[in-house]
């Protein structure tokens, strides 16, 4: 059987990304019985806990431009962002009512309200609120995140009908370490040579990480990175930035077209930062919750709703992001109304005028229409930094 | 000498221009207009750039950099891509090195474009709300009233007593035409009043934007029409805006010419950036 193409992959991903009633999901449920789906919201989980308990983690990033949101607009007010109106529409209708248990990570207070509304929705849906430590010393922060881990991971046991051992945990972090490293690697194939691997595909290609079992996803990664090697595709004079922001709510995917399309080569983003939350490989030896936990305080990444203690540290991730990738500059695309995202902007810019790297900030949501001022704005910005900036 | 391509692809037409760049002195190699008339814009444009390279003597490898503007960007064989703003900016200075500001009027929208010296966009303004101050709506009433494109902007020049049609909203521009032509008002001074409302609007841009020196550089599709330009000149004379209004007969290359000369800047500076780089030395 020929090694499949760049194209056919993309093309299934597509598929999966426009499959709001999670099909693949469905059957991968459908297919043993007692198998159970547990959902969960950006931008981290420790997925490992959901796949060491026999479940599928499924990861729910709002509905995107394809749903009209009816119901969700009753429950949240106009100035509140959409995925959690969007996300409400999915369970509402019908489209999430295979899930069994349901994650609200603590990124934002709209998403940690969410949880209770689920709770009084869906009462029969297993619903935690998972919370992280702001605290990042061992004693303090370290003592509670564990008793979290802990907590969720009995609680997932009890949803699975199985104990939740060390063995299958540890065997779950082999698993979601080579799922990271290729995504690791798929990063830096991509900030190498982007005109090869462009970042509407990439994005394809992680979000599909979302719905599939992590073993298939990695072969997909892997597939997909052969076949990217494997195809020499037109190098274009772009210019080469860094996309921040867009780690909750997502883009529609014709506004990555638009700022690809418009002279810029996305080298790194933020996109499901579940992906590369933990910075390194989890230990398969020793007690998988401390692994988790000192992973989490001491090897995770930086965003916008995580804090950084130490003030002269703050921001020093964009301008890292900027260096390692040998970036141009910086677009900063927030939804509207994220917290996390917007109130963050300001240190970042700050910390990238400090060293002259240009940047510039827009916002959308999850179903904007009108690209043309996206297109104006990153394209006029492509100009300037090919044009006028100094190497 | 380093051979340039700048290619436009805007709503109505494809525009090529080819150049010589080097030594301080930039020449023409070729050039062409292609109006798209419902034709598959990508395959168009392979088609007068592989026309314009013919005529000149050339190939596609003899070409150094080749720009797209416009609606260009999804060109596979160009190699890179400059928003049409900043083509304008450079293709009019380009033109007329006293430009400073580029009003942009092509089927779909107009745009003013402050620039400096150098082609450098400093500030704009675009037209929105409605296609009534674009070439596709005076295109759709010259059909309606049975003229050829080329000749509206002589007719226009003829009206005497412009009826005026609004410039906010096309679909009331085109009710108010058809009035005009139920009150048997001539197709000259029709059009005079359809340029000068959109000679309104157009002024209103530059005066918003601030130019206080230099020409108005009238460029794109429009930049042709004489009655337009003649209307723009009007309007800003009545609100007494400190600048000189022109067109030029090859304004509608303006985007393409900008194009290619950025392309020959940006390939210098690529080169540099090479000879600059530790791998060289």
């Amino acid at each position: 059987m020929p090694a499949p193409t760049t194209a056919a992959l993309v093309t299934r991903c597509q598929a999966l990304f426009d499959d709001l009633s999670f099909g693949a999901a469905r059957e991968w449920k459908a297919a043993a019985a007692g198998r159970r789906v547990v959902a969960y919201m950006p931008i981290y989980v420790p997925r490992e806990l959901i796949h060491a308990a026999g479940m599928l983690p499924l990861g729910i990033l709002g509905a995107g431009e394809n749903l009209e949101v009816i119901h969700g607009d009753a429950y949240y007010q106009s100035y509140i962002c959409r995925i959690p109106r969007s996300t409400l529409d999915l369970g509402i209708t019908g489209r999430l009512d295979f899930v069994d248990g349901f994650l609200f990570p603590s990124i934002c207070d709209v998403i940690r309200n969410l949880s209770g509304i689920w709770k009084i929705l869906f009462p029969k849906v297993y619903v935690h609120y998972f919370d992280v430590p702001q605290n990042f010393d061992p004693e303090v922060g370290g003592v509670f995140y564990r008793q979290e881990l802990q907590e969720l991971r009995e609680a997932l046991a009890r949803l699975a009908g199985r104990p939740i051992t060390d063995d299958a945990l540890r065997a779950s972090f082999a698993l979601y370490n080579q799922n990271r490293r290729l995504v690791r690697e798929l990063y830096a194939f991509r900030a190498g040579a982007p005109w090869r691997a462009p970042a509407s595909e990439t994005y394809l290609v992680l979000r599909a990480g979302m719905v599939l079992p992590v073993e298939e996803h990695n072969q997909l990664l892997a597939d997909y990175l052969a076949a990217a090697r494997a195809e020499e595709r037109p190098r274009r004079d772009n210019c080469r930035i860094v996309l921040n922001g867009v780690f909750c709510e997502q883009p529609p995917l014709s506004m990555i077209k638009a700022i690809e399309m418009s002279g810029c080569y996305i080298v790194d983003d933020d996109f499901m930062l579940v992906h590369r939350w933990l910075l390194e490989d989890l230990p398969v030896t020793g007690d998988p919750i401390a692994a988790l936990s000192t992973a989490f305080l001491s090897g995770s990444t930086e965003n916008g709703a995580k804090y950084q203690p130490r003030q002269e540290l703050k921001g020093q991730y964009i301008l890292e992001a900027v260096r390692a990738n040998a970036a141009e500059g910086v677009i900063f695309a927030a939804p509207s109304f994220c917290d996390p995202a917007l109130l963050e902007r300001p240190m970042l810019e700050k910390v990238l005028d400090r060293v002259d790297v240009p940047h510039i900030g827009f916002k959308y949501a999850e179903n904007s229409a009108q690209l043309q001022p996206v297109r104006e704005q990153a394209g006029t910005f492509a100009d300037s930094i090919k044009l006028w900036s100094t190497p | 000498m380093t051979i340039t391509a700048g290619i436009d692809v805007g709503t109505g037409c494809v525009k090529v221009a080819l150049f010589e760049t080097g030594g301080g002195t930039v020449r023409w190699l070729g050039r062409r207009v292609d109006r798209i008339r419902q034709r598959d814009p990508y395959a168009l444009t392979a088609e007068a750039f592989d026309g314009v390279l013919k005529e000149a003597g050339l190939g596609r490898g003899d070409v150094a950099y080749t720009a797209t503007t416009g609606d260009g960007e999804s060109i596979a064989f160009a190699t890179g891509h400059f928003y049409s703003m900043t083509t304008h900016a450079r293709g009019a200075i380009h033109l007329d090195p006293t430009t400073r500001l580029v009003l942009d009027v092509g089927a779909l929208h107009g745009r003013a474009i402050r620039t400096d010296a150098r082609g450098k966009v400093l500030s704009y303004k675009m037209t929105s709300q409605c296609a009534s101050g674009s070439g596709q709506f005076l295109e759709n009433i010259a059909r309606y009233l049975g003229i050829a494109q080329d000749e509206i902007g002589t007719l226009s020049l003829q009206g005497t007593a412009p009826e005026k049609v609004s410039s906010i909203c096309a679909v009331l521009a085109e009710t108010d035409v058809i009035n005009m032509v139920s009150r048997g008002i001539s197709a000259a001074n029709i059009l005079k009043g359809i340029h000068v409302s959109m000679a309104q609007r157009l002024a209103a841009l530059v005066r918003g934007i601030g130019v206080l020196e230099g020409t108005v550089l009238v460029t794109g599709g429009l930049g042709l029409d004489a009655g337009l330009v003649a209307a723009i000149q009007e309007a800003g004379a009545e609100a007494q805006l400190p600048v000189q209004v022109r067109s030029h007969p090859d304004a509608i290359y303006a985007g393409a010419i900008g194009a290619a000369l950025w392309g020959a800047f940006r390939h210098q500076k690529l080169a540099a950036q090479v000879a600059a780089s530790p791998a060289a030395s």
